[in-house]
């Protein structure tokens, strides 16, 4: 168990505080407590070294994917002189995720200054801070943080920062407007282009032709808090927590170092985001920080980490959260950590039903397998729902499911390996109660030559 | 729309007129507003699209075509571009809606939380169904995906107020407040 709160230092959340006493950490108070110190600790570095600090802290994407955030920077090509940006992504709207949330609506500050360092270390003048539309009170709470920012010389002109690409550093607020794929890091910077939101087939990747073509890093809001943290108190410090890497692995296969914000929804007493360190079991989360199931009921199900990773069965309530969890558990992996817990009296066709006709919803349209399987699979999940489904629509529904993805390699992106493992490991999981809910398919398939005779 | 002869041409897109209004949509002064606090934020006009539709439809209500149209010489590209950028988005209405627009999550916790209860009884009360108006234009009911709340499930934006830990009898009532 982590032992003091690192993102949620100043946001009070058991089992440190009350979460009932959160308020907005403006400027002043996040001076007051420590905040800026870091950036000032980076601009006294190379912005090389800034980035091998946090290659060597192994801080890994907290937005979904898990992909060393060191790493990716490492990717940006030499300046020449020309505008480069950072995307940051808080589109954030995986159902079942409401992290982002909390340090948009509390302690923005943290992004900022993990913004502001990451400009410096990868030499990126200008910010876009890309918040989904629904996030009304977040975008003023974020809007006030900018204002806040510039007005002490984080960003604008005569910043801190000093020029970059010959350009006083600047920082904007971005609204989407409703569409999940956005979130999907090149649907985003289409969205940010004033298109609408589809992914693009990569290569080329965004550290080499991003936003407008530019060289541009993309990080979501919990990793990019994650930065003044790893640089004023050092790799070390952050590797001392979370799950570290399996046992006798050598150095290059990724862990799971660090402290980790866990949303947790559903049915459990005391839902809401916990810090704690990475790979902590679920049962923990659950019965601890969650104080157990609500109204004495027995677990079934979870989420781990957003609708996309798939469920975890009756048997997997210990399963640990690191992003190790795909291999153990047959899920798609940790996700965005985002755990949604079902009690005994769930039904896992409705669960099934109600994911895919999220995806249905969310598809943008670009991948046939992706369009046309997900409306599919929502209207044989329905059929299932209604009493009218037959054997058959179970083995229709896990080819559907298995044939769309870009691991699979049908589709541009990876809504469709959510749609895939969520509704595959569902019905893996819960097959007899699937099979309890069908007929046995009583229609004969006749020859069509012929047939009538 | 007026029949013609080609029933099975449904949309007379290229006959069809839009409607159209002497007064600009998208007039002087939020132009001028949008062109010195938001144009230098981007650098090449498209990409303000979703800004300028956001201030639009805020202070119109919805996108008229006409709109569209004023948004597209604006941001100096055509109202098709425009139209399909808006046309993506859920959060953009070309048609009018009702003074207040109540979002129901309906994504995983939400359901799980008792959404289905709270969507059916406000249906009872409003006589309409998801992405229908009250005939006193006064609401307009729409599912939403995820928002963000699954914490405080079942949740429901009413315009961009959000509610949380919704209780449907409370809930309902609070729709009676409003005016
Ligand atoms: C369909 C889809 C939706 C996504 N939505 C989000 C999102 O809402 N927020 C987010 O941070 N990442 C999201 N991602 C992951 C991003 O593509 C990207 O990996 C991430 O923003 C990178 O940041 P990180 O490395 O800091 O995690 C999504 C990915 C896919 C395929
Ligand atoms: S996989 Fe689906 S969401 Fe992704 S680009 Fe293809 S159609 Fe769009
Ligand atoms: S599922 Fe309704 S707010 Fe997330």
């Amino acid at each position: 168990m982590l032992e003091t709160p690192v993102l949620c230092k100043r946001i009070p959340t058991w089992p440190w505080g009350d979460p009932a006493d959160r308020a907005y950490v403006d400027y002043d108070a996040f001076v007051d407590t420590g905040g800026y110190v870091a950036l000032k600790q980076a601009l006294d570095m190379e912005p090389k070294q800034v980035i091998d600090a946090v290659k060597s802290s192994e801080l890994r994407g907290r937005g979904g994917a898990g992909f060393p955030a060191g790493l990716k920077w490492s990717f940006l090509p030499p300046e020449d002189g020309q505008r480069r940006y950072l995307a940051v992504n808080a589109d954030e709207s995986e159902p079942g995720t409401f992290k982002d949330r909390l340090l948009l609506d509390f302690d923005p500050h943290q992004m900022l200054e993990g913004i502001a360092i990451t400009m410096h270390a990868c030499r990126l003048d200008t910010t876009y801070i890309y918040i989904r539309g629904e996030y009304h009170a977040q975008a003023k709470a974020t809007q006030r943080a900018i204002e806040e920012a510039y007005a002490n010389g984080i960003f604008g002109k005569n910043s801190k920062l000093g020029k970059i690409n010959d350009r006083w550093p600047e920082c904007v607020l971005h609204r989407g407007a409703g569409a999940y794929i956005c979130g999907e890091e090149t649907g985003l910077l289409e969205s940010l282009e004033g298109k609408r939101g589809w992914p693009r087939v990569k290569p080329p990747f965004p550290a080499v032709a991003g936003a407008f073509g530019r060289p541009t890093v993309i990080n979501n809001v919990e990793t990019l808090a994650m930065v003044p943290p790893i640089i004023e108190h050092g790799a070390e410090w952050f590797k001392s927590m979370g799950k570290g890497r399996p046992d006798g692995a050598p150095p290059s296969v990724p862990a799971s170092f660090g402290p980790k914000l866990y949303g947790v929804s559903g049915h459990v007493n005391r839902p809401d985001v916990f810090e704690d360190d990475l790979g902590i079991p679920m049962s923990t989360l659950i019965n601890e920080h969650c104080a157990g199931m609500r109204n004495g009921k027995a677990y079934k199900a979870a989420i781990p980490g957003g609708i996309s990773m798939g469920v975890l069965g009756p048997d997997e309530m210990d399963a640990e959260l690191d992003f190790d969890i795909g291999k153990k558990h047959n899920c798609l992996g940790l996700g965005t950590a985002g755990v949604i817990v079902m009690d005994e009296d769930t039904d896992m066709v409705m669960v099934a039903r109600n994911i895919a006709r999220f995806f249905a919803h969310e598809s943008c349209g670009q991948c046939t397998p992706c369009r046309e399987g997900t409306g599919w699979m929502y209207k044989i999940l329905l059929r299932i729902e209604q009493g009218g489904g037959t054997t058959k629509d179970l083995d229709l529904l896990l080819e559907l499911a298995g044939s769309m993805g870009a691991m699979p390699g049908t589709t541009i992106c990876g809504l469709a390996d959510g749609a895939n493992w969520a509704v595959r490991t569902i019905l893996n999981k819960f097959w007899d109660e699937f099979a309890s809910r069908v007929s046995v398919d009583r229609s004969v398939s006749l020859p069509v030559v012929g047939a009538g005779h | 729309m007026e029949q013609r002869d080609l029933p099975w041409i449904m949309k007379n897109s290229a006959g069809t007129q839009i409607e159209r209004r002497d007064e600009p949509y998208f007039d002087a002064a939020l132009r001028d507003e949008l062109e010195a606090d938001l144009m230098p934020k981007y650098p090449n006009r498209r990409a303000a699209t979703l800004p300028v539709l956001h201030a639009v439809q805020n202070k119109v209500g919805y996108l008229p075509y006409q709109a569209i149209e004023e948004i597209a010489a604006f941001l100096e590209t055509t109202p098709a571009e425009v139209l399909d950028t808006a046309s993506f988005y859920d959060q953009y209405m070309t048609e009018p809606q009702g003074k207040y627009t109540l979002w129901v999550c309906h994504s995983l916790s939400c359901e799980l939380m008792g959404q289905p209860d709270l969507l059916g009884r406000i249906q009872k009360k409003l006589g309409v169904g998801p992405g229908e108006t009250t005939d006193d234009g006064k609401f307009t009911l729409r599912t939403a995906e995820c928002l963000g709340s699954c914490g405080t499930a079942p949740c429901a934006l009413v315009n961009d107020v959000l509610h949380e830990t919704i209780d449907t009898d409370t809930f309902l009532r609070s729709l009676d407040d409003l005016n």
